[in-house]
């Protein structure tokens, strides 16, 4: 059976566009262009996926609520924000109400895809039991690259897609530097140096929520970040 | 206390200031003072015109008093000698004390008007005085004479080998006769007048006269003869004679009043009747000095004032005397010497003898004494001859006296108010040019180069025109400031708007390509080779609009970016050394010159933002140097500044752009570039730089070899 991903999204053309791309890859798609016939939808049936918009035709933040209520109805659908809007703001708000990735539309088709991929890989492989040939050890991490979860010291660490991507590549190899071009590529998105540092700095922020002396990212000043054990 | 500091210490006094004008508008009311000058004058003339008048209407009525008396006003034997007169005329003056016959001449007035002068030969000359007291007539000889020759006998008066210089009076007597008598002396002192009387055989003899007192002394220049004369013993002439001798027995040269001939006294003598004092004195006033002179202008008697009441020039200090210099100049003619005054009482008599009777003033003898005088003719009972002359001379003090003090206290007065109203004018202008230069500093710094504004103005609680006038100035800088937060964030806003179609056209860009792709091989309605062209420059174009709108959005992002960041403790000087290292990667094609100093340069802030700033500075730096060029960054510590520079060999920057370099959206690149530049790079170096309590700065190399950006930062 096809996967399903909604699309809520006010501006026709970027949904049909993204609908069409999604279609090419083989999911069936359907389009939203408000909160109202989103909730409507879903209420009568959940989609695999839903990519939401924040500024929803005549609600500037019907996104974020969206996203409330639909995290109301299921705690495991993948949600993904896309919007044009990138302040630190917007993006610590999404992710808090429990978003897996916040995206901006200066992605390409092709990592937008490759994220829907991977958040599909991870429900799927949430689904199996763990493979132990997936799992990285590094001291207190453990990290699944399948089901994209992180755990410190046996607790698990919420990161988004994004940020998961981030320290499964810096901690492929511990101590090498990872300069910021390096975690772009291998978080499949284009940010400027500020989102990189932001993204690092909530990173950090999570593992100190488990572990209060978590030091293990450092920053490597006018090069990258590299992981310590 | 700050404030009335602040109030001294507004600055030099400057033309064209407000305090300069309120000053000067100020000082106009030392006006007032110069309007009561002009007040005091009117009232002073005023004063000075009435008291002329009532002078004069008194010598009117006193003139009117002794009209067609001629008994009163001369002596009876002299009525008939009123007409021409002659330089033999004697006019005594009446006096009011009896002079002391002693032969000397210092009681007398020399330099009076009735002195009759007689000229003899060479140096020689006689100048004769008199006076009359009661009944007696005084005469006064005072003789000049290079060789004084004295009698050579008392006994042999007539010998002419013993006679030395010889004086001759010679009068009318009641009777018509003439009486001559001589006076000779043998060497000074009191002696009798002798007449020569003929006895039996025609023997002469010389007979004293004891009713007539003299005294002859020896003066300085020849030598005086006074004597006194029962007024009685007088007709209607007299006159005397100077027989001068140079030894005794020698020629005589004679010269005088009398007939050398016949020695009879042609003269007449015009003398004020006895009663004449006794009439005036009724009329007499305190401060009043009265003289009556002959239709001559010969003064027949004067009555000197009594006491003076007041004293005008107990007036002394600095003030009264600067008023007084202020308010007399022009009204009262000044430093008039006595000879002066002399003369302006004659020529007031004498337009009374003409019949005017006039009123003037003048200063009198002493400084600052000024005198009332009026004259008024005394006519005879026709009216129309003028008989006599009356004058009254009065010291203008008590109206002097008076004006001095009200004006005195008028001009202390509005001194004080014109003081006061300066002083307050100053203060208050002070306060108000303090005011609005603090208001003008607060504007002028409200609207910060950056484009920031402060709403924050003084004054703004104040009811005046200038609290208006900030209250306008606050709502115009709310407005400005409510736009330039506009602009600032157009770019911003402007990214955002321009993103959705931005991404509408990407991503039907790339569908396109997809689908070609997917259709790419043996289809025949696949893209041709031209198409794929188009496709890859308009994902081109695309993705530098991209890159534009991410460029103008950095700022903001920055500003948020330092909105969230979190201070921390951290060597500067490590992180600058691994940031250059880096760089050197970064660009193969320059060479990085790093000087740091050895020991940590720990610094509070946000590492990841100074990162930030260094990576614009050098990325500016890489831009504007050529190829190889060596760039150098230099870390200088201090305890409490850091100073971090960068600098590159290059053009110069112009001058016009080193003010700008650090504003938003300023860029001044000779060649465009394919990269976007929205000018926000040292825009953001600013940004970093003052949220860690810095500044930035951009110069040339001190030999023009290139530019050097400096940023200073606060540990």
């Amino acid at each position: 059976m096809k996967k399903s991903i909604a699309i809520v999204e006010d501006e026709r053309a970027i949904r049909d566009n993204y609908a069409a791309a999604f279609s090419r890859e083989g999911y069936a798609v359907r389009g939203y262009p408000n909160r109202r016939d989103a909730m409507a939808a879903f209420t009568a049936r959940l989609p695999d996926l839903a990519v939401i918009d924040i500024s929803l035709e005549d609600e500037p933040e019907g996104g974020f609520e969206l996203c409330r209520e639909l995290r109301g109805l299921s705690a495991e659908l993948p949600i993904i924000f896309l919007t044009a809007r990138d302040s630190e703001l917007d993006a610590v708000s999404g992710l808090r109400l429990g978003a897996d990735d916040f995206l901006t539309k200066d992605l390409s088709l092709a990592h937008l895809i490759a994220r829907v991929n991977a958040l599909f890989r991870r429900v799927d492989a949430l689904r199996r039991p763990a493979e132990e040939k997936q799992v990285i050890r590094r001291g207190a991490l453990t990290l699944d690259s399948e089901r994209m979860s992180v755990e410190w010291n046996g607790q698990v660490v919420l990161l988004s897609l994004t940020e998961f991507w981030i320290v499964y590549a810096l901690t492929k190899h511990p101590g090498h530097v990872k300069n910021r071009q390096q975690l772009m590529d291998a978080a499949n998105v284009v940010l400027d140096d500020n989102t990189i540092t932001s993204h690092i700095k909530r990173i950090r922020r999570k593992f100190q929520v488990v572990d209060e002396k978590f030091d293990a990212v450092h920053t490597v000043y006018g090069m990258g970040y590299r992981w310590v054990e | 206390m700050g404030r009335i500091s602040d109030l001294l210490n507004f600055g030099p006094i400057s033309p064209f200031r407000i305090r300069t004008k309120l000053l000067l508008l100020a000082l106009t009311t030392l006006a007032l003072p110069w309007a009561g000058c002009q007040y005091a004058r009117e009232m002073e003339t005023v004063l000075r015109e009435s008291e002329q008048q009532s002078l004069l209407a008194v010598t009117t009525t006193i003139a009117g008093s002794l009209k067609g008396r001629q008994e009163l006003l001369f002596r009876a034997d002299s009525l008939s000698a009123l007409d021409a007169n002659t330089t033999r005329d004697i006019t005594p003056l009446v006096l009011s004390g009896a002079p002391l016959i002693d032969g000397r001449a210092d009681e007398w007035d020399t330099n009076a008007r009735g002195v009759v002068r007689v000229a003899g030969p060479g140096n020689d000359g006689l100048r004769l005085l008199a006076a009359t007291h009661e009944r007696w007539l005084y005469l006064a000889l005072l003789v000049r004479d290079d060789k004084v020759v004295y009698d050579g006998s008392e006994m042999t008066p007539l010998d002419p080998d013993t006679i030395g210089d010889r004086i001759w009076l010679a009068f009318d007597d009641k009777r018509g006769g003439q009486q001559r008598l001589f006076f000779g002396s043998t060497g000074g002192g009191a002696l009798r007048a002798r007449r020569i009387e003929t006895r039996e055989y025609g023997r002469e003899e010389a007979v004293e006269e004891p009713r007539i007192d003299a005294v002859w002394q020896r003066a300085r220049d020849g030598y005086v003869l006074e004597m006194g004369i029962p007024l009685s013993l007088v007709g209607q002439h007299i006159g005397v004679l100077i027989d001068d001798r140079d030894r005794r027995g020698a020629a005589r040269a004679s010269f005088g009043t009398l007939d050398v001939a016949d020695l009879r006294a042609t003269g007449r003598l015009i003398a004020a009747s006895p009663d004449l004092n006794d009439h005036l004195r009724q009329f007499a006033q305190p401060g009043v000095e009265l003289t009556v002179a002959s239709s001559t202008g010969a003064i027949l008697t004067r009555l000197d004032a009594p006491a003076l009441p007041g004293d005008y020039t107990h007036m002394r200090g600095f003030l009264p005397r600067m008023y007084r210099l202020f308010l007399d100049g022009g009204a009262i003619p000044r430093g008039v010497s006595q000879v002066e005054r002399q003369r302006a009482a004659e020529a007031l008599t004498a337009r009374a003898v003409l019949g005017t009777a006039e009123s003037t003033l003048f200063a009198g003898p002493y400084e600052n004494r000024v005198i009332v005088a009026a004259a008024a003719p005394i006519f005879a009972a026709d009216g129309k001859r003028v008989i006599g002359v009356i004058q009254l001379a009065q010291t203008a003090d008590r109206w002097l006296t008076l004006r001095d003090r009200a004006l005195t206290r008028l001009l202390n007065l509005t001194l004080f108010v014109t003081l006061f109203a300066v002083g307050a004018a100053f203060w208050f202008a002070g306060r108000m040019s303090l005011r609005i230069s603090r208001l003008g500093a607060a504007s002028e710094n409200a609207l910060s180069r950056e484009g920031s504004v402060s709403r924050v103005l003084p004054e703004t609680a104040a009811k005046d025109e200038l609290g208006d006038l900030s209250r306008s100035f606050s709502s115009l800088l709310g407005r400005l400031d409510e736009y330039t937060g506009y602009l600032r964030t157009l770019a911003g806003k402007l990214a955002h708007e321009i993103r959705t179609p931005l991404t509408i056209i990407r991503s039907s860009l790339e569908n396109l390509e997809s689908e070609s792709q997917s259709a790419n091989g043996p289809s025949t309605h696949g893209m041709g080779e031209n198409a794929r062209v188009y496709i890859a420059r308009a994902r081109e174009g695309s993705e530098r609009l991209s890159a534009i709108l991410t460029a103008m959005g950095a700022a903001t992002k920055v500003e948020e970016a330092i909105a969230h960041s979190e201070r921390q403790r951290f060597d500067l000087g490590a992180l600058v050394r691994g940031a250059v290292d880096a760089y050197g990667d970064a660009f193969p094609q320059r060479r990085f010159a790093c000087e740091i100093p050895a020991e940590p340069v720990d610094i509070t802030g946000a590492p990841e933002l100074i990162v930030q700033m260094l990576d614009k500075l050098v990325d500016n730096a890489v831009d504007f140097s050529a190829e190889g060029a060596t760039i150098s960054v230099v870390l200088r510590a201090d305890p409490t500044l850091v100073e971090l520079s960068v600098a590159n060999p290059g053009t110069p920057l112009p001058a016009e752009a080193l003010k700008h370099l650090f504003e938003s959206l300023w860029q001044s690149r000779a060649e465009p570039d394919k990269r976007p530049h929205l000018g926000l790079g040292l825009y953001i170096v600013r940004l970093i730089a003052e949220f860690h309590g810095g500044t930035a700065r951009a110069a040339n190399l001190p030999d023009n070899s290139g530019a050097i950006f400096s940023v200073r930062l606060t540990r």
